[in-house]
Parts: C-alpha cells; structure tokens; sequence
C-alpha cells in the first residue's frame, strides 16, 4: 500500500514536472568541415521547408520534384505561413517548439538575428567550402553574414548585375496599366498625370459595361488581404512617382524626398483621393471593401477590371492568346509625368534568405540542395514559377543549331498558350502545378547564362519576343514610339527610378515601436477604406482628420520619427553603394 | 429534472444521511478506518477534476508572466527581455489608448446586454413550440432550429455574405426590383453592429436554448394544468400562470450564469464578421486581444489586456454575487 503510494506520488510528480517544462534540445552535434558533397544519396528523405514565401502547403509535386528526387533522393514537405494564414502565428508556434524546419526561408534582419540567438539555424560554416556554386556570390554571403559567427544564411535575389541596374527584366514591378483596347477605342486620350486617369477609366466602362461572362465592370476592384503598414492598393500609385514604403514613411528612390503617408498634401492621401473621386463615378467594385486577392485576380482574368498597378496582374491574368490576338489586354499607360520606382539589383541579395534549421536531419544534403539552386541548372528550374526564367533544359527549351536558346513545344505551350502537360517520366502533370513552390530566388533571372550568353530568363530571349508579336504589342509599341518592351521605353522616356540595391535591411523595432505600430497601422487602415470610400468630400476630410488626430493619439509621430532614421541610413547605403559600383 | 443548485444539495445530503448509519455497525477504530478509506476514494474520485480545473484554470495564470517580459518566441522566455510593467503603462499612456479600450469595453458590454436581453426569447419559443400538436411539426421546427447551433461561425458569415453582401442575394433582388441604385451596405458599415450582432446570435441560438426550457416543461406536474383547465382556464392562462412561473427559476439561474460570462462574448463571430468599415463597434474584448496578440503579433501586450479582462471579470462576478445575496438572499459563490 505504502509503496503503491509512494510510486503514484512520484508518478504524478514526474507528469507534472514533464508539464511544467518544456524540453530544449541539446545543441546541433559538431560537423566536419568538407570539400565536396557526395554523388549520390542512397537513403530517401523528406524535408521540411518552412517557407516564408511559398503560397502552397504540403509536399512539392511534378517535375521540379521529379529533378529533387533524382538529383538528391529527396521530398520537400513545404510548410506555408501565407497559406495557413493568421498572420505570425505558424512561425510563432514553429519557433517556440525549437524547430522551425530542416530548410528555412525567411527574412534577415530581425528575423534571422533573432533566430541566430535564439539557436534556431545551424551554421553553415563546414560545408560551405563544398559549396561552389554560391561560392561565386562570396560577396553577398559574407556581407549578410557580417557580424555573425558563422555562416548562418545564404542570400536570395543575387546577381552579377550592377546595383544601378533595374533587377526587372523587360517590365518593372509597378506601372499603371490599362485595357489597352478599350483606350485605343477612344482615340487614345492624353493622360498628363495619375488624376488624368479617373475621366478617361470612366469612359471606357461605359464603352463597356458588362464583361463577356455577364459581370458588371469597373474600372478598379481593390482587395484587402495585403494590407500592412498601410492600405496597399494605396500605396502601389505612389510607386508610379518613384515612392516606395519604409514603414510609415514614402521615400523617393533617388533620396530626394521622405513623406510621412498621413501628410497633407503627401502622396497616400493623394491616392486615396484618387479612389474617392474614381468612387464618386462609380468606377471602384463595390465588393472591394470584403473580397480577397484571389477573387479579385479571377475578376481581372474576366475582363471585369480594366485598371492594373502591375503587370504581373493585369497581364498575367488577362493577356491569354485568345486576347492578345483579338488586340485585347493590358498595357502600361502613357501618362506623362511618371517615374515609375524600380528595385536595382540588389547588391548584397534581397531580403529573402535561406538558412539550414538546427535540428536539421541530414544538413550536408540540404546545403547540397542550397548550393544546387544557385547553379545554372537549378536557376532554370527553380525560378521559373516568380519571374520567368525558362524551365529545365531539354524539357522548355533547347539551344538550337545557332546555339541560341529557343523554346520547345512543351515551353511554348506553358509560357504562351499558359498550360502544358508534363510527360510522366519527367514527373507528370501540369508544367504549372510541377513549378517549384519554393517560391524563392535564389539568383535573379534577368542575370546571364554564361553558356547562352543570355539572361536565364525566356523573355528576354530574341526567339521568344519574334516568337510573341501580338496585334496588342505591336498597336502598343506603334503608339509608344516603337519601343518593343515596357522597360525600353520608360527608360528611354526617362521615366524610370532606380533605387540602388543596397540590399538595406531596417533595424529590429523596439518592442515599443512595434507595438506602437500595430496599432497605428491598424488604425491606418480602418480610415483609409473609409475615405476611399466616403460618400462626400466632407465625409472624406472629417475622416481624413479623425484617422490623423487618431494615429497621433496612438503614436505615429514616435514611430515616424524611427521610421525617418531608418529612411536616411537606407538612402546613405544605396548612395554608398552606386558610389562603389561607379 | 431541471438544472437547479436544489438538486446538488439533495444529492449531498443523501450521502450524508447514510453515513452515520453504517457508521454505528462498527467499532470505533473500524470507524476510523472506513471513514479515512471512503474519503480517500472519494477524493479519488474528484481528483481528475480538480487536476482539469489546476491544468485548465490556475496553470495558465502562470502566463500572466508574458506581461512582464518583451515577449519574443525564438528567444523564449529566458532570453527576452524583462521590461516589468512597460505595457501597462503603455495602455494607458494617451487618451487615444484609453479612449480605445473604453469603446471595445463599451462594444463587449452593449453586446452583451443585447444577448441577456434576448436570452427571454428562448423561453418563449420553447412555451410556444410546446403549445404545437402535431409532433412532426414540432419536431421538424426543433429539428431546424437547433441545427444552426453546430454551423461554424465561419459558415454563417459565408451564408450571410452570399446574402448580404454588395453583390449578394439581397442586394440583387432589390436591384432587379429597381428599388434602387447602389447596393445596399449591409455588411461594411458601422450602422447598427450590435443589433445585427445579436441577431445573428439569436438565429444561431434560439433553438438550442430552447431545449432546456422544453425539459423543464416536460417536468412541470400534470395536475397543475388538470386543476387549473378545471377552473377554467384558457391555454394562455395556462401558459401565463403555470409555465411561466414553472421556468423562472431555470431562466434566472441561466441568467445569472450568463451575466458571470458578460466579458465572455467569444471572437470567432466578430472575427469573421469585423472589417474596416465596422471595426470600431464590432471590436470586442477577445477579438481586440486577438487582433492585438496574434494579428498585431504583440503577444506580451496581448497578455496584459488579457488581464485586464479577467481583473474586470472578477469585479462584475462579485457584484453579481452581492445582487444575488441581496435579491435570493443566497450567494452563488
């Protein structure tokens, strides 16, 4: 009896100590430095991939899985915070367990730092000299790793060109493109400035008002699920005139100028009165205020919006075959007083960043895999669901007897036709669904190939651009002065602004400012809908002051303050850097 | 049958009335022991709750300690930096701050007196519903009513934005009807939140609070209604001097209840509900907390309004006691 006792006492003890601690784990075992990774990999693994970036959840199908498989006898298992949604709360708990991942993509600065000390990455450190692919962006690695003791992370967005340079390729991130059709039906009006745009979107939905599936059209559909410091459809016209958002502050590329978004006369306010007198026409989607990106990108692919701050939208979506053929699609607007903001390469790599997680189960295989998509081959591969680069050799495209590189049937029906059947014993389904979920660029596609002598990317390929002449591009080209592309002819319009890729990564907040800031930004963008959408100017002003008297009551001006600082040693490093690149 | 404290005393005093009983067959060392032998077993019995309630209840207080530190999960909280009672201070640091607090207290509060207000209704549908004849239809009713209980909050607001919003249902009949123009903001507007809110509850609600009052009918004695259609009453005599008055007792308890629970309004409704255009009355305690700790992902400031919360939760639970003691002149705590 006694003992039974004492063996039940000791037994609850055991449970409530196993509840009252949480384990750590010991440290990673010590690793021995190598020169070279194996050929060959006998046992099969499945990683996990907690990807900061990636936009689909589970295990990586079709033909990129197909090229891990046979290259490295492996699986990722991508684990997806943009797909599980709530904000943090997957890395939170991920991190508060002591495992993130076996492979990590996330943000430097206060995340990998913190992540750094918390003991979260393993230092890479013994197998970098294996590693000789990313050896040739020796630069970034040390820069990124400068102050750590190790090397902790590897850099994305990385490339030989010059941080002067726009990292885009043939279209910048930001524009204001229009149904180009509808704009040419009305005899292509003068557009001078971004206000200009408000009358003419207003005639082209009344010259069409309903789209080919019977929905209403409007000029503009907004959505809200990427709303942070501030509304972010808001932000984007901002971009046009060379702003670009450093917490709540809008800095011109060039340095000139630093607004504060709750300015009077800045740039936000301006766009958010570009909405409400566009609202006042009727010309925003009234289901803007409750739907999503998704929804709204699927109304873009049904001709029901006829206005785009991207190409990678209004292009992506509604530029098919059928419609560029019939002279139908988006193209970037004349409007004359625009200088459209464009991210230089990136000097020291984006803010992006791959690092090996502590509790890795085989770190030399995955250091292999990290080496392998800084290689030609794996470039091809892995970027080609972001930003176009051309799919494996030998299945897209193929050099032809010119050496040149020139697209296969298989590409041309991904890339322009927009779906391919992948065969199965390349991995089977669609060449869309086999991309590479990762997400990530690791070097940037616009960089050259040195077998090709072109960039990795097919569009900038001469075969392709002969291969997608399009009535659309060329009344578009015709009108713009025969510029072939988008980026021609802003840069010979001079109408682009380079901010040199300093590769700037913003201080930590201090818990304060942080905390300041979610309440600020929460009330940011409450009342930037509301005035978006105020039924009157009055109600527009009253609300304009009510969200600055608010905003000031929670802080906005200390947060500002941070936000400034932060500004200028971000200009002082981009001028630093142009100065060095000459 | 019904639900009421009355019942757990009986229990207990049966239990007690047995004891001495037994009791004097035995000597009194025997006594002794059989006494110590069925307390042990009965504190055995009780011993997994009062493990749930530590687990459940007084364990997570140990979290309060977040409050105190600058909470950084890949730090844990050994290696985040203690800052004391720099949250409080910033809460209440601006009129602003304390201006916001104010109206998400005011928000979990109206709501909350909405939904005492309407808990009447369950009562009276469960009187009416039991009024019904033909059991299929009264089974069917129920049947319906009660279903909406186990749909997702989530599911709901799907119903209600297919019916509601811009381009909803609702909107599209009144369009076509030429009733008007611009469609009507049902659902992105601050106009009449709470109400809206409650309704809502009540849809969900009204047949799963019925059920207990239904039960409760079915225990009133026959012979009440016998004697009384005797007399000559009609059915709504009956309802009004019988039924009635049978409930009070079930419908003050939940009531009390309810009130212990005012701050307790839950977030998943006003979570799935809450966007810019009404989030200022929609926003209350719970969904700030939330939108503070997971969204705002300031999860030590999180904490320290959490307290707040349960510090007010306290406060109300004891004056709803020294109610209680005044008006039944017995205390629930």
């Amino acid at each position: 009896m006694k003992l039974k006792r004492k063996v039940a006492l000791t037994a609850v003890a055991l449970v409530a100590a196993g509840l009252l601690t949480s384990c750590t784990g010991g440290d990673a075992q010590q690793q021995e430095s190598i020169s070279s990774f194996p050929d060959k990999w006998d046992e099969e693994i499945t990683i996990d991939v907690f990807d900061g970036l990636a936009n689909y959840m589970g295990i990586q199908e079709g033909w990129f899985a197909d090229i891990v498989k046979k290259k490295f006898n492996m699986k990722l298992n991508i684990i997806a915070p943009n797909v599980a949604g709530g904000g943090d709360t997957l890395y939170n708990t991920r991190v508060s367990a002591g495992d993130l991942g076996d492979m990590i993509i996330t943000e430097k600065g206060e995340k990998l730092d913190e992540l750094v000390q918390g003991g979260l990455v393993m230092d890479s450190a013994p197998f970098y000299p294996a590693m000789s692919n990313v050896e040739e962006f020796d630069t970034a690695v040390e820069h990124l790793n400068d102050g750590k003791d190790g090397v902790f992370a590897f850099p994305t967005s990385v490339s030989s060109l010059k941080p002067t340079q726009p990292s885009e390729g043939l279209d910048p991130t930001f524009g204001p493109y229009v149904r180009w059709d509808l704009y040419k039906a009305l005899g292509y009006p003068e557009l001078n400035t971004l206000e200009d745009l408000v009358p003419v979107l207003k005639d082209m939905q009344d010259l069409e008002p309903t789209a080919p599936n019977g929905g209403k059209v409007y000029a503009l559909s907004l959505f809200k699920d990427w709303d942070g410091n501030m509304m972010v459809t808001a932000k984007q016209p901002t971009t046009f005139y060379g702003y670009d958002e450093l917490g709540f502050v809008l800095a011109k590329a060039d340095g000139s100028d630093y607004q504060g978004i709750l300015d009077d006369d800045g740039e936000y306010m301006r766009t958010l009165k570009f909405y409400h007198e566009a609202n006042k026409l009727g010309l925003v989607d009234p289901e803007s205020t409750t739907q999503n990106y998704d929804t709204m990108w699927s109304k873009v692919q049904n001709g029901q919006v006829l206005f785009s701050w991207w190409p990678w939208l209004g292009q992506a979506a509604y530029n098919t075959d059928v419609n560029t053929a019939a002279g139908k699609g988006f193209e970037l607007a004349p409007v004359k007083d625009i200088n459209i903001f464009s991210y230089g390469a990136e000097a020291y790599g984006g803010k992006p960043v791959i690092a090996i997680g502590s509790k890795a189960e085989d770190p030399e295989r995955i250091a292999a895999f990290i080496d392998w998509l800084y290689s030609a081959e794996g470039t091809y591969a892995n970027n080609s669901q972001t930003m176009g680069a051309a799919g494996p050799q030998g299945m897209t495209w193929e050099l032809d007897d010119a050496g040149q590189p020139v697209l296969t049937e298989l590409g041309k029906q991904a890339f322009i036709s927009g779906e391919a059947q992948v065969p199965a014993e390349l991995g089977g389904g669609t060449y869309t669904d086999g991309a590479s979920a990762l997400n990530v660029t690791a070097v940037l596609p616009v960089d050259i190939d040195e077998e090709t002598g072109l960039p990795f990317s097919y569009k900038a390929w001469p075969s392709y651009q002969e291969l997608v002449k399009t009535p659309l591009s060329e009344d578009w080209s015709a009108k713009m002065g025969g510029a072939a592309t988008t980026m021609e002819y802003l840069e010979t319009n001079d109408q682009l602004l380079v901010a040199p890729g300093a590769s700037y990564a913003a201080p930590a907040d201090p818990s304060e400012i942080e905390t300041l800031r979610n309440q600020v930004k929460a009330i940011v963008i409450q009342y930037s809908w509301q005035m978006a959408f105020a039924a009157s100017d009055d109600e527009f002003e009253s609300l304009k002051a009510q969200l600055q008297e608010q905003a000031a009551g929670l802080g906005y001006d200390k947060v500002l303050e941070f936000d400034m600082e932060n500004a200028e040693s971000q200009n002082k490093q981009r001028e630093a850097v142009a100065a060095d690149a000459g | 049958m019904t639900l009421t404290i009355g019942n757990t005393t009986a229990v207990q005093s049966v239990v007690i009335k047995d004891s001495p009983t037994s009791r004097r067959r035995r000597g009194r060392r025997q006594r002794q022991q059989a006494g110590g032998r069925r307390s042990m077993g009965m504190f055995l019995c009780i011993l997994p709750f009062l493990v749930l309630v530590f687990l459940f209840s007084y364990f997570p207080l140990y979290g309060w300690i977040y409050s105190l530190f600058d909470y950084r999960p890949a730090l844990g909280l050994a290696g985040s930096e203690f800052v004391g009672l720099q949250w409080f201070e910033l809460l209440v640091s601006s009129p602003t701050q304390v201006a916001q607090i104010g109206q998400v207290l005011l928000n979990t509060l109206a709501i909350s007196f909405l939904g005492i207000a309407t808990s009447i209704l369950p009562l009276f549908f469960a009187i009416f519903l039991n009024e019904v004849r033909a059991p299929w239809f009264r089974n069917a009713v129920q049947t319906l009513t009660t279903l909406p209980n186990f749909i997702s909050w989530v599911l709901v607001y799907m119903i209600a934005f297919s019916l509601f919003s811009s381009s909803g249902l609702v909107n599209n009949v009144l369009n076509d009807a030429g009733l008007i123009t611009q469609p009507l903001k049902f659902l992105d507007s601050d106009q009449n939140v709470w109400l809206t809110m409650t309704l809502w509850s009540v849809w969900k609600g009204l047949g799963w609070g019925a059920i207990i009052y239904l039960a409760a009918i079915a225990g009133i004695d026959q012979s009440l209604y016998e004697s009384a259609k005797i007399d000559g009453a009609g059915r709504f005599q009956l309802m009004r001097y019988i039924t009635i008055p049978q409930l009070m007792p079930t419908y003050l308890v939940l009531l009390l209840l309810s009130v212990a629970n005012m701050l307790n309004n839950g977030m998943e409704q006003y979570f799935v509900f809450q966007n810019a255009f009404n989030k200022e009355t929609i926003q209350v305690l719970d969904l700030y907390v939330y939108n503070i700790g997971i969204t705002g992902n300031s999860l030590s400031m999180a904490t320290a309004i959490g307290m707040l919360k349960s510090i007010i939760s306290v406060a109300l639970l004891l004056t709803v006691n020294w109610i209680a003691k005044r008006v039944r002149g017995q205390s629930i705590v």
